[in-house]
C-alpha cells in the first residue's frame, strides 16, 4: 500500500456490496490471497477487495468511485499473465470473468463483438460452426480471456501468419478511470479518421482503461495444413532456412525452432527419438490444399537447400498432433529440470536471430545457468528458458541472464517483450527502449488517467506518475 | 548451516510438499477441471489453481489461516479427485494427490463418517449378506435419513441395489477346467454387491476364453479414502491388497479388474502410495477387462460379431481417462460394431463426492453440461465408472451400462 491512495474502508464495501451485491464482491482472505499472483513467479500482492462487475455499466460505477476516492483498481481477466500484473498497491482487484458472452456475431462480416472475460478456447469453439476462428493461438489458450490478450497484445505460435491481437481489434467499449464509457475504433477493416486511440489500448496492460467490449475481425478456419519437422546440423543453418523462408515470400503458418538442449530435454520428456543434430525447425503451412501442397514443397526445398539433416512431414493429423505435442512439450520439460526457471520474451531484427541464441549460450556460460532456446522465429521471437533446477542461490543468476540479453536485444534494434508485456517484470527496461517516446507514454498516462488509480505499479512507476 | 525442521503440515504433506512449489500458476488445470464450471467458480479460491496458490502463501507465510481451518478445508473440498488435471499440467504437479494430504489435515471431529468410511467395505459386504432386508432398509425414508445422518450420503441418492456378493458366487461355483490357467479377479465393491451380473458375465466369458477365473482375498479398493484424505486408512487397504495379490501373482496368475477405480488402484495409486516392490509387481501384472479382450482379439481367438451397426454415445469418464483406458474401450466398442459419439464431460458425482448432502446440488450443477448433450442425442451410453452410471441414470433416464455389457454379446469365440 502507498501512501497517496486510500485504503478500502467498510464504507467502501457497503458501498460495493449495494452496487454489485453481495455474490460479486469479496473480502475473504482466501480470495484476496487467490488473486494475488499471476503466472509470474514474484511475490503475492493481495488486493483489498474482489470485485465481479457484469456489465460496462456497473464497471463504470466501480470506477467513477475509485476515482473519487482514489482507490487502486487492477483489472484481471484470467490471470494467466507472464509479467506480474498483479495488485502490488492492493486496493480493487476488478474481475471481468463475469462478463463473459458473446454479444454478436457478424458473419458475413466475419466478425464477432464479445465481452472481455470470454475464455479464447471457448471463443474459437463457438466460431466453429460458423466455419470462423480467432487466430492468435497463445498457449493459455484454455485460460486466458479475450480482455486479458487485448490488455497484452499476445501472440503465439502462428503468428507469422497471422499476426498478433493487435492486428484482429477493430473497436472496443472502454471505461476510463473517471467512469466515462467510449467507443472507440470502427466495424471496418481501414480507417482513416484522426488518431489511433485504438492501437494506443491494445498491450495497456490495464494502464490506460478497461475494455467493456472488444469487436474482433475472424478469419476462415483453414481448409487444409501441412507440418513438418526438419533437423540441422548447426544453429546457422536453421536460422538460414528461416531467413530464406520469408525473404523468399512463402505463406508459412509457423517456423518453430528448437536447439539442442531443448530437443534433449523434450526428447526425454515425451519420449521421442530425434536424429542427432543441433537444431529443429517445426515448419507449418495453411490454405488450400493445393496451395498447402505447393508451399510445403518449396519450404522443404529451402530447408534441403540449407542442409537440413532430415525433413520428416506428417503423414495424418495423429502424426501431426505428435509433432506439436514434441514443440509444446518444450516448457513442461524444462519445468522439470527444477523449480527455479524464468522465460525470456525478446524479439530482435531476423538478421539478428543467430547472434541472439549464441548470447544467450554466452550468458548461460558466464551466470552458470541452464540456457535452452525456443523460438517462433519466423518472427524473430526468442524465448530462452534459463533454469537453475532446483539451485535457490542460483536465482539472482538466472535474473542476471535474462537482464542481460533483454538489454542487448534492445541494442541490436530489437524489443524487451514480444508477447508477454511488460507487467512489473520489464518496467526497467521500457524507458531504455523507448527513450524519449516514454516521456510521452508518460504524459499519455498522466492525461488519460490523472490520478493513476488504473493498474499503477505495471509498466509505469507510481512515483513516476504522480 | 542447517535447515529448519518441516512443521507437522510439512510432514505430513511428504514428498507433496515440493509439488507445492512446482506450480507455476498458469491455469491450465482450471480448463478442465469440473468444478471450474459452477455458477461459484468465477471466484478463483474455488478453482485448481486458487487451491495451489493458498497452499503456496501458506507456506510463504502470506495466509493467516492454517490450513486445518474450516473454510480452507470447504475449499479444498472442490477438489474430488478427478484427475484430469493431471494430464494438462505443465510441470507434473500431483494435484489430486497434493489435496488428499491437504485434507488429511482437516481434525474436525466427524467419528461416525469416518467410521463409515473407513469400514465401507465390510459394511457393504454385511449388507450384502441381508440383501433383501438392506434394500429394504437403504430405500426406507427412515434408512435414507439414518444414512444422511451418519455419513453425509444425501437422502435424494438412490442407494444401488444389494446383492449376494460375487466374490461368494465365483468361490461357490465349480471351476471350470481352463486349459490357460488361473487368472484372478479383483472386483471392488459396486460389481462385488451391486452389479454382481455384469461380474458374472465377465467371469462366464472368460471361463469361456480357457481361462478359470478366482477370487482372492481382497478388500475394497479404497480409492474413496484417499479422495477423502484417509491416507493411513488407504494405506492400510492398499497394503493388505497387495499382500493378497502379490501372492497370487507370484504363482504366475494375472489380476483381472473391470472397474475402473480398481484399475487405478492397482495400476497407480497402490504403487505411489506404497512404494515398494510388490505393488510395482501387481501393477505390472493387471489387467482390465477390455484390454484383455482386445488382446484376445489381436491373438485371434476372438471376434466380433459386426452384423448391427448401432449408434451409442461413450462417456469418457474422468478414471476411464486417469487409467489410460480410453484408447482401448473406445476401439473395442468400434470393433463391435458401434458408431460412437463421444463425450468427453465429467458428470460431477466424483466417486462419492456428489452424493454427500454438502456437494449433492454442486455435483449436479458440474454434470449439467453432460446431461443436457445426453438429452439432446438420446442413444444409449457406455460409461466404464460406476458411479457415473448412477449419476446419469439418475438424471437423464438413459440405458447407462459398462462398456463390456455393449460387446459382451457380439464377442465370438475363434477357440476349438
Amino acid at each position: 500500500m502507498h501512501s497517496y491512495f486510500n485504503k478500502i474502508s467498510v464504507k467502501d464495501v457497503e458501498f460495493f456490496e449495494r452496487l454489485l451485491g453481495s455474490r460479486n464482491i469479496s473480502t475473504s482472505e482466501e480470495e484476496l490471497v487467490a488473486n494475488s499472483v499471476d503466472a509470474y513467479p514474484g511475490g503475492f500482492y493481495k488486493p483489498e477487495i474482489v470485485v465481479w462487475p457484469e456489465s460496462s455499466q456497473q464497471v463504470a460505477e466501480v470506477l467513477r468511485y475509485a476515482y473519487e476516492r482514489r482507490i487502486p483498481v487492477y483489472p484481471k481477466g484470467g490471470g494467466t499473465g507472464l509479467t506480474g500484473t498483479v495488485p502490488i498497491y492492493g486496493g480493487i482487484l476488478l474481475s471481468l470473468v463475469k462478463m463473459n458472452k458473446i454479444v454478436e456475431v457478424y458473419e458475413e462480416d466475419m466478425q464477432i463483438r464479445v465481452q472481455p472475460g470470454i475464455i479464447y478456447d471457448r471463443l474459437n469453439k463457438e466460431l466453429e460452426k460458423y466455419g470462423l476462428f480467432f487466430p492468435p493461438d497463445p498457449s493459455s489458450g484454455s485460460w486466458c480471456t479475450i480482455g486479458g490478450m487485448v490488455a497484452s497484445n499476445s501472440s503465439g505460435l502462428k503468428a507469422v501468419k497471422y499476426g498478433t491481437t493487435r492486428e484482429y481489434v477493430l473497436g472496443m467499449e472502454v471505461v476510463f478511470s473517471d467512469g466515462k464509457i467510449v467507443r472507440i475504433g470502427s466495424r471496418t477493416f481501414k480507417y482513416s479518421t484522426g488518431l489511433d486511440l485504438l492501437k494506443m489500448m491494445i498491450g495497456s496492460q490495464g494502464t490506460l482503461g478497461v475494455f467493456t467490449e472488444i469487436t474482433l475481425r475472424l478469419k476462415n478456419l483453414p481448409e487444409y495444413f501441412k507440418t513438418a519437422l526438419s533437423f540441422f546440423p548447426s544453429v546457422q543453418s536453421a536460422v538460414n532456412a528461416v531467413y530464406q523462408i520469408v525473404r523468399r515470400g512463402l505463406d508459412i503458418a509457423a517456423i518453430e525452432f528448437m536447439d539442442e538442449e531443448m530437443m534433449k530435454a523434450v526428447a526425454e520428456y515425451k519420449k521421442i527419438d530425434f536424429p542427432e543434430s543441433q537444431a529443429m525447425l517445426l515448419v507449418e503451412t495453411h490454405g488450400s490444399k493445393r496451395a498447402v501442397s505447393e508451399n510445403m514443397e518449396k519450404c522443404i526445398h529451402v530447408l534441403e537447400e540449407n542442409k537440413s539433416i532430415e525433413v520428416r512431414v506428417a503423414e495424418d493429423v495423429e502424426e501431426r498432433e505428435r509433432f506439436w505435442a514434441a514443440r509444446k512439450g518444450a516448457y513442461p520439460a524444462t519445468l522439470r529440470l527444477g523449480r527455479y526457471m524464468i522465460i525470456s520474451d525478446i524479439v530482435v531484427p531476423l538478421s539478428k536471430l543467430y547472434d541472439a541464441v549464441q548470447k544467450s549460450y554466452e550468458l548461460g556460460r558466464k551466470y552458470e545457468v541452464h540456457a535452452s532456446v525456443i523460438g517462433h522465429f519466423g518472427d524473430g521471437n526468442l524465448h530462452v528458458h534459463w533454469s537453475a533446477g532446483n539451485n535457490r542461490d542460483k536465482v539472482e543468476d538466472l535474473h542476471k541472464a535474462n537482464d542481460e540479453l533483454t538489454r542487448w536485444a534492445i541494442d541490436v534494434g530489437g524489443a524487451v517483450s514480444g508477447e508477454h508485456g511488460i507487467g512489473t517484470e520489464k518496467k526497467k527496461f521500457v524507458k531504455q527502449q523507448f527513450r524519449e517516446a516514454f516521456d510521452l507514454m508518460l504524459k499519455i498516462k498522466k492525461l488519460v488517467d490523472p490520478k493513476c488509480i488504473l493498474s499503477p505499479g505495471i509498466i509505469f512507476d507510481l512515483e513516476e506518475v504522480i | 548451516m542447517t535447515l529448519p525442521e518441516p512443521s507437522e503440515i510439512e510432514r505430513k504433506l511428504g514428498e507433496y510438499f515440493e509439488d507445492v512449489w512446482k506450480c507455476i500458476r498458469c491455469g491450465f488445470c482450471n480448463s478442465v477441471c469440473p468444478t471450474s464450471n459452477t455458477s461459484r467458480s468465477y471466484m478463483s479460491s474455488l478453482t485448481s489453481r486458487g487451491r495451489i496458490i493458498l497452499l503456496q502463501a501458506y507456506f510463504s507465510d502470506i495466509l493467516s489461516k492454517s490450513l486445518k481451518d474450516e473454510e480452507i478445508q470447504d475449499l479444498m473440498q472442490y477438489c474430488f479427485g478427478c484427475r484430469r488435471c493431471i494430464e494438462v499440467c505443465p510441470p507434473g504437479v500431483r494435484i489430486p494427490n497434493l489435496i488428499w494430504r491437504v485434507k488429511q489435515l482437516n481434525d474436525e471431529p466427524r467419528h461416525l463418517r469416518k467410521f463409515i468410511l473407513t469400514h465401507y467395505g465390510e459394511l457393504l459386504r454385511l449388507f450384502s449378506r441381508f440383501p433383501r432386508l438392506s434394500n429394504l432398509l437403504l430405500h426406507s425414508y427412515l434408512g435414507k435419513i439414518l444414512l444422511e445422518v451418519s455419513s453425509g450420503i444425501s437422502r435424494k441418492i438412490d442407494f444401488p441395489v444389494f446383492n449376494h456378493s460375487l466374490e461368494e458366487w465365483i468361490n461357490k461355483r465349480r471351476k471350470s477346467n481352463g486349459s490357460r490357467g488361473r487368472i484372478a479377479y479383483f472386483i471392488d465393491v459396486f460389481t462385488n454387491y451391486h452389479e454382481v451380473e455384469l461380474g458374472k458375465k465377465v467371469v462366464e466369458l472368460i471361463e469361456k476364453l480357457g481361462y478359470i477365473v478366482v477370487a482372492p482375498p481382497q478388500r475394497e479398493a479404497g480409492t474413496l479414502l484417499l479422495e477423502e484424505g484417509l491416507i493411513e486408512e488407504a494405506y492400510r487397504v492398499a497394503e493388505e491388497n497387495i499382500e493378497n495379490l502379490y501372492n497370487t501373482v507370484k504363482d504366475g496368475v494375472k489380476i483381472l479388474t473391470s472397474s475402473p477405480a480398481a484399475y487405478l488402484a492397482l495400476k497407480k495409486d497402490y504403487p505411489e502410495l506404497l512404494g515398494d516392490t510388490k505393488s510395482r509387481i501387481v501393477s505390472e501384472n493387471t489387467v482390465d477387462i477390455i484390454q484383455l479382450l482386445l488382446n484376445e482379439y489381436e491373438e485371434g481367438t476372438i471376434d466380433f460379431d459386426m452384423s448391427s451397426q448401432d449408434q451409442l454415445v461413450y462417456h469418457l469418464s474422468c478414471f476411464t481417462k486417469a487409467s489410460g483406458l480410453t484408447k482401448d474401450v473406445r476401439r473395442i466398442l468400434t470393433l463391435a460394431g458401434y458408431r460412437l459419439k463421444e463425450l468427453d464431460l465429467c458428470c460431477g458425482i466424483g466417486g462419492i463426492w456428489g452424493m454427500n448432502k454438502k456437494y449433492y446440488d454442486l455435483s449436479l450443477e458440474v454434470g449439467l453440461n453432460l446431461f443436457n448433450e445426453l438429452k439432446k442425442i438420446n442413444l444409449p451410453v457406455a460409461s466404464q465408472s460406476e458411479t457415473c452410471r448412477i449419476q446419469i441414470k439418475n438424471n437423464v433416464l438413459l440405458d447407462v451400462r459398462h462398456p463390456f455389457s455393449f460387446i459382451v454379446d457380439r464377442v465370438k469365440i475363434n477357440m476349438e
